[in-house]
């Protein structure tokens, strides 16, 4: 009984949660905004490992799908003045999907590094867009501007707090969608598929579907990532279609460990961390540490800092938790 | 003239545009300006897609290298005064040196982990961009061209730019010097039969790991001097780095992995479409290389020459 308890309560998860929900009530609204900043740019690196690390597909991409997202947002309040939760979310996730759907059939012709260049172009394709039409930005600017903070209707606007309480909310709601999706049949699938496709194939799988559908849900989340970033930030921009926004999700997937599914929320952690520091300290060598750490983190950690934290996590609770080793 | 309104004033326009387009000066112009650029395209390709092909490493720092050497060059061609040449060497060098670095520090260690390098080469573009801002700075510097390449001649009654039709001499110059070296050379026979069956070169008792070392330092050397004479075209900024890379992807996937004669196909017909796009469609002059991308894509994956994906 006393064991049982223990394990309750020293569940990683539930404590991770019971801290952020917390957290509103010690840290001022500048740290909220960062959590905030954490956990949107979190979801983006959870739905990104679904097509990387579950099935392998390596993807330089995956900001079409998270900008596609924000900029319905943007261009909901731009050209229609509406900043609705409710038209905005919905609508953003349509877009982000459709996209998702249009490029993973483009994408997956080819396979292997190749499938990496051709999301890549496409990004960047997708990034031309938001660069030349008229339409995708604001008067006098490149991106669009005045970004605000949803309302829920009848005149409820978010607050900092209380849409930071809102992204929690999203983010746990998907992370449970995606725990489940990864320890389901369809998910087992997918890790076969990166380990040996032709074995899968030899077993009867139709495995272009299953990639393809891995590459369309994981676009799905970059999507509903993007719509929150388009309320977060005051501004969205072309950039955020482009690699160096598809860049953030792989970094800290590979930081945080490819094969768990906390993983990249923990490297979305560190880096959204180091990146603060940076912009205070030393804004201009930003893509510096960025790279640097990346590179270290291939060159020395096998499977990323998230695994070491999970085998930590399992000693200490194996000592103080239970009487069983 | 009598009152016209505005939208019948805009056919006539267009349809002068078209008309002028089906001379034959324009033609060949536009024709000439998608050939020198292709020549720059299949430069930066080559290097990039051999490499490819034969070690199975997709360098996509290889835009960065490119800019390297534009840097370089213009460091020693036009601040230090020396001539266009010596710069163009210059930049190939420190190119091809930084290039031997990645590969020797880094890369190597990751051998049999395909993704990793990549994404490790990956890393070297933020790495080498913000190095490159550090030293160079943000703002881009001007086309710079050689003293007796400037001005321009007459063709068919026009004027065309010496610089132009340098890169196209050079370009085929070079395209014959790396056909030559990849078809015709016991190095370039050695490379072939290594992208073929690694074991078994080996077993020939081929050293192929000092071969790659070879040919990547060779890769990005050409990628340097690339970027010398690109940077008559498009000068250097700091952004050229992804740039260049998207075009190089680009041509890979249009003229297939691996060979000198894909990346030269890929990169004139890029070069030519762009041209004619910039001239016939001006508003979507980008989109006719991501067109045509896609157009591959759907139609022969592994692109025109190479061999089955």
């Amino acid at each position: 009984m006393m064991q049982r308890i223990n394990r309750t309560i020293f569940n990683p998860y539930l404590l991770t949660i019971a801290i952020l929900v917390v957290a509103p009530l010690l840290f001022s609204t500048y740290i909220q905004t960062v959590i905030t900043r954490f956990l949107i740019f979190g979801l983006f690196a959870l739905g990104y490992n679904l097509a990387f690390g579950y099935t392998g597909l390596l993807s330089l991409g995956h900001a079409a799908f998270f900008g596609a997202g924000g900029y319905t947002v943007a261009v909901l309040k731009l050209r229609y003045s509406s900043d609705l939760f409710w038209i905005g979310a919905p609508l953003g996730i349509v877009v982000a999907t459709l996209i998702a759907l249009v490029f993973g059939f483009v994408a997956l012709r080819v396979s292997g590094v190749y499938f990496l260049l051709v999301t890549f172009a496409l990004g960047q394709l997708l990034f031309s867009v938001a660069w030349n039409v008229k339409w995708l930005n604001s008067p006098g600017m490149q991106g669009i501007s005045g970004l605000s903070l949803p309302s829920l209707g009848f005149g409820f606007n978010l607050g900092t707090t209380s849409f930071y309480y809102l992204v929690l909310l999203i983010f746990v709601i998907c992370f449970f969608v995606l725990y489940h999706v990864v320890h389901s049949p369809f998910g087992r699938a997918l890790a076969g598929i990166r380990e040996g496709e032709t074995r899968m194939q030899s077993l009867g799988y139709n495995t272009w579907l299953y990639k393809y559908l891995a590459f369309v849900i994981s676009g799905i989340f970059a999507g509903v990532a993007g719509v929150l970033f388009g309320y977060y930030n005051y501004l969205i921009s072309p950039t955020h279609l482009g690699v160096g926004t598809s860049f953030l999700p792989m970094v800290m997937t590979i930081i945080g460990g490819i094969g768990t599914l906390s993983g990249p929320v923990i490297g979305a952690a560190l880096l959204i961390f180091v990146e603060h520091f940076a912009s205070i300290l030393t804004p201009d060598r930003w893509p510096l540490i960025l790279g640097g750490m990346f590179v270290l983190a291939i060159m020395f950690t096998r499977e990323g800092i998230g695994v070491y934290l999970w085998k930590l996590w399992n000693r200490v609770s194996n000592r103080y938790g239970s009487a069983h080793r | 003239m009598g009152l016209q309104t505005r939208t019948s004033l805009r056919r006539q326009e267009k349809a002068s545009i078209w008309k002028g387009y089906l001379r034959m000066e324009q033609l060949v112009i536009n024709l000439l300006n998608g050939i020198s650029y292709g020549m720059v395209l299949f430069l930066i390709a080559s290097g990039m897609s051999v490499v490819m092909g034969a070690m199975n490493i997709t360098n996509l720092a290889h835009g960065v290298l490119y800019m390297i050497g534009g840097y370089v060059g213009w460091t020693v061609a036009v601040k230090f005064g020396a001539s266009f040449w010596i710069g163009a060497l210059a930049g190939g060098l420190a190119a091809g040196l930084v290039g031997m670095g990645i590969e020797r520090g880094f890369l190597r260690f990751l051998y049999k982990q395909g993704n990793e390098q990549v994404l490790l080469t990956f890393g070297f573009v933020y790495i080498l961009t913000n190095l490159s801002l550090w030293i160079w700075g943000g703002w881009p510097r001007m086309p710079f061209t050689a003293e007796f390449l400037s001005g321009s001649f007459g063709i068919m009654g026009r004027v065309y730019p010496k610089a132009r039709m340098a890169n196209i001499v050079i370009g085929s110059f070079m395209a014959v010097l790396l056909w030559w070296l990849q078809d015709r050379t016991r190095v370039g026979a050695m490379v072939r039969a290594g992208m073929d069956n690694k074991e078994m070169a080996m077993g020939l008792g081929i050293n192929l790991e000092r071969v790659f070392a070879l040919v990547f330092f060779f890769a990005s050397f050409i990628a340097g001097v690339a970027g010398v004479l690109g940077a008559q075209l498009m000068g250097v900024y700091n952004a050229l780095g992804l740039d260049v890379l998207l075009l190089a992807l680009i041509v890979i996937i249009v003229g297939g992995v691996g060979s000198v004669q894909g990346a030269l196909l890929g990169g004139l017909l890029i070069g030519v479409i762009d041209a004619f796009g910039r001239a016939l469609f001006p508003k979507f002059a980008m989109f006719t290389m991501y067109f045509t991308m896609i157009v591959i894509l759907l139609v022969r994956p592994s692109g025109l020459l190479g061999r089955r994906v």
